[in-house]
């Protein structure tokens, strides 16, 4: 009961009890919510777009791939799939290296390496040229730059997190309304080599965004290698094991939040790519089809940006408001084929309006919940782990559905399907250590290394002399 | 009496002269034969009026005889007798004139036409009182699946065209293609420049592979689908660019991303200069107070032993 008052009564909480405050403000030294934090919210932004936005409009150039390179459909859509499972493959690295240098570096390789992919890509004569450069070489930037990006933006909040994420996330949606019609005009001006050129440049972008990751001023690179810097491959191994925060993998709250991830990761792309062949199997023209999924995408905008906002103004806790958004949209992807077999139009279109608006709104959610479980240091490689294990699931979730529905003959069997998994997830998510308590949990202790006290009274000195703030507490 | 047997053949020779004139080709089209020729098979249309404007498609293959009907159903105040004659491409056909009864309601006119070849394709219209008017469209099957916007390619690139015909129309026997020079079609040999040109037919589509373009390939090109009757065209236009074209923009992109780097970067190091005479200062005050947190350390655990 206690609890529960203290759930609602969180303002009161906040003031009787001043001490998570300056534990907050002590996690990210230098940068309070704001500032620099919104530069990098729009360097997110800009970003994002540039990966995921252009991703998702390469269907643009399948046609004429078709046409020019005379392959199959199939063979060409491995494009985007091997850029894609390049990207949350190669996540981890990146992850790694931001913690071995630092994120600006890395960034910015990110982005001139998918600008040079594309760039390439221009040139090819095979259609395995294309595999190569659009797919490894792109994906490859790709995956360093979405992680240490994430990670880095995260790390420069810490209350209003969430909005930050799901404004920055809102690009994806947003962009590929803008970039449709955008590298239509391109492929019909310059055609798709051109066309591809000019993306690549475009890529290029990335690369000032990832200059404006100020470095850190309080390194956190000697509080994280082992104070042995031998070049003996055991402790090369256990550096780079301690970079990709592999010790992890060991832990059972972080394990079980990934395994629910990637549950959810099993179904939640199925709308994605069967809505608007669902639709026209329900009997609806092709215009009223594209219509529905315009529809959800738009919501899924929305959704992204109000479930930002709402996670934080702190009425809920985040893993709550996360199984929330999960258990709903798996309920209306379960809903979505039964909707149409009514054969109202009016009815599809509403259940796919609340599932965009759910599937946007857990996005935002997903990332920000990894530093309440693992703590803000080991965040970047804790994001570079779940991105690499929740591509499995990608790759299992479309090829089963397409299974289901080759077999039955039509989509329901896919879609229930696909919500139960998020289901699942949401109950996978439910075993999680302090689930059912009303406030999160303490945040986790630092990692222990070998020289222990050496490390700790280390990273207190360091405290001690880089944050003025708690200068002025001792001056007083 | 034999000066006028003489006028007699004088005038017959005459006759037989000027006769052989009479026969030559007139260089208006042929109307065609309105008498039948039995070896074709017949093929019917029917077509009943329902407004102005109205047009009916007929889509022919092979050489066939043609039987139009129109009906029509006439005004308030039916005649029993009206005047009805066929058309074609807008002209009158000689001899086509016909007195239509009124039957069953309604009046009606057929036709039977001869077409054997290209010159009988065309507009065939049946008008009743030179006011009511049915047109046929007599036709082979239509490209549709073709590309209106034009196809982009590069210099020194190869370039693929293609045509399809439909799969709810007709297959035709061959496929040909022909490149425009002015207002003129050129048929495009594959087989005579075959480092050039390749031409890949596979009955419903045709490609044709341009090798190493230059600036001379840009145009329009046709592709023919071959029937027996006659060959139905499409165009598709191929526009062959330089590589500076795309390089403009993407050299302004390129350019673009360097200043920004270049300016978030100078910004930064401005900033973290007027930073680094701050925290010289900063650290200078830490330094010397270093010692005194020490001393106030121990100063409030002291307190605290003192005061339990």
């Amino acid at each position: 009961m206690e609890e529960r008052h203290t759930c609602t009564d969180k303002s009161v909480l906040d003031m009787t009890n001043p001490k998570p405050k300056a534990e907050s403000q002590s996690d990210e030294a230098e940068d309070p919510d704001g500032g620099w934090g919104w530069v990098l919210v729009g360097a997110l932004f800009v970003s994002t777009s540039l990966v995921f936005g252009l991703m998702r409009s390469l269907g643009i150039f399948f046609v004429e791939f078709v046409q020019y390179f005379d392959e199959s459909a199939h063979a060409i859509s491995w494009i985007s799939s091997t850029g894609l499972a390049a990207q949350q493959f190669f996540s981890p690295l990146g992850a790694a290296l931001c913690n071995a240098y630092n994120a600006r570096v890395v960034v910015m390789t990110g982005g001139l390496l998918a600008g040079l992919g594309l760039i390439l890509a221009s040139q090819a004569t095979r259609l395995y040229h294309l595999y190569l450069t659009m797919g490894v070489i792109s994906g490859l930037g790709w995956g360093l730059v979405f992680t240490p990006m994430v990670a880095t933006v995260m790390a420069h909040f810490t209350r209003r997190r969430t909005l930050a994420l799901g404004l920055a996330f809102s690009s994806i949606g947003l962009s590929s309304f803008a970039f449709n019609p955008l590298f239509q005009l391109l492929v019909e001006k310059y055609a798709w080599r051109g066309a591809l050129l000019i993306l690549g440049g475009l890529s290029l972008n990335i690369v000032p965004c990832g200059a404006l990751i100020r470095p850190r001023r309080r390194s956190k690179a000697p509080a994280k290698v082992d104070s042995e810097t031998g070049s003996s491959p055991v402790s090369v191994l256990r550096r780079i094991s301690s970079y990709l925060e592999l010790s992890l993998l060991s832990e059972r709250p972080y394990v079980t939040y990934t395994l629910g991830i990637t549950l959810l990761n099993v179904g939640y792309f199925v709308p994605y790519f069967h809505l608007v062949a669902h639709s026209r199997h329900a009997g609806f023209s092709e215009y009223q089809s594209a219509f529905v999924m315009s529809a959800a995408g738009a919501s899924d905008i929305l959704g992204r940006i109000v479930s930002g906002w709402f996670s934080d103004l702190g009425h809920f806790r985040l893993i709550h408001l996360l199984s929330a958004w999960t258990t709903l949209a798996g309920v209306f992807i379960m809903l979505l084929p039964l909707s149409s077999l009514s054969g109202s139009y009016s009815a599809l279109m509403v259940i796919s309006l609340l599932y965009g608006f759910c599937s946007g709104a857990l996005t935002s959610v997903v990332f920000v919940v990894v530093p309440l479980i693992v703590g803000v240091e080991r965040m970047m490689g804790a994001l570079g782990l779940l991105q690499l294990i929740e591509s499995g699931a990608g790759l299992l979730g479309t090829p089963l559905s397409g299974f289901l529905k080759d077999v039955t003959g039509n989509y329901v069997a896919s879609f229930i399907v696909a919500g139960s998994f998020l289901i699942l997830g949401t109950l996978t998510m439910a075993t999680l250590p302090h689930y059912f308590s009303c406030t999160d949990p303490p945040p986790p202790p630092q990692r222990s290394s070998l020289d222990d006290k050496h490390n700790g009274l280390h990273s207190e000195l360091e405290h001690m002399t880089s944050s003025p703030s708690s200068d002025t507490n001792h001056r007083v | 009496m034999l000066a006028s047997w003489k006028q007699l053949i004088f005038q017959i020779l005459l006759l037989l002269i000027s006769c052989r004139h009479i026969n030559t080709t007139s260089p208006d089209p042929t109307p065609p034969p309105l008498v039948p020729i039995d070896s074709l098979p017949r093929d019917v249309r029917r077509a009943a009026f329902k407004g102005e404007g109205q047009i009916e498609k007929v889509e022919l293959l092979n050489p066939v005889n043609l039987e139009l009907v129109c009906t029509w159903t006439g005004h308030q105040n039916k005649e029993s007798n009206i005047t009805g004659f066929w058309r074609k491409d807008g002209l009158e056909i000689e001899n086509s004139h016909l007195t239509v009864q009124l039957q069953n309601e309604q009046y009606q006119l057929q036709q039977v036409f001869n077409i054997v070849s290209e010159e009988n394709l065309g507009n065939y219209s049946c008008v009743f009182e030179s006011e009511v008017k049915i047109d046929f469209v007599v036709a082979v099957p239509q490209i549709g699946e073709i590309r209106d916007k034009p196809v982009v390619t590069y210099v020194g690139d190869s370039g693929v065209i293609t045509c399809k015909m439909e799969d709810s129309k007709p297959m035709p026997n061959t496929w040909k293609w022909y490149k425009a020079n002015g207002t003129d079609k050129e048929e495009i040999f594959a087989a005579a420049e075959p480092q050039r040109y390749e031409i890949k037919n596979n009955e419903r589509k045709t490609k044709l592979l341009v090798n190493n373009l230059t600036m001379a390939d840009s145009g329009l090109y046709y592709c023919g689908a071959v029937y027996t009757l006659s060959t139905s065209m499409g165009h598709v236009e191929l526009k062959v660019i330089t590589y500076y074209e795309p390089l403009k923009p993407f050299m302004a992109i390129v350019a673009e991303v360097f200043i920004l780097v270049t300016a978030i970067l100078l910004f930064e190091r401005s900033r973290s200069k007027k930073n680094d005479t701050e925290g010289d200062m900063m650290s200078d005050q830490t330094n010397t107070l270093s010692p005194g947190e020490n001393n106030g350390l121990e100063g409030s655990s002291s307190m605290r032993q003192r005061k339990t």
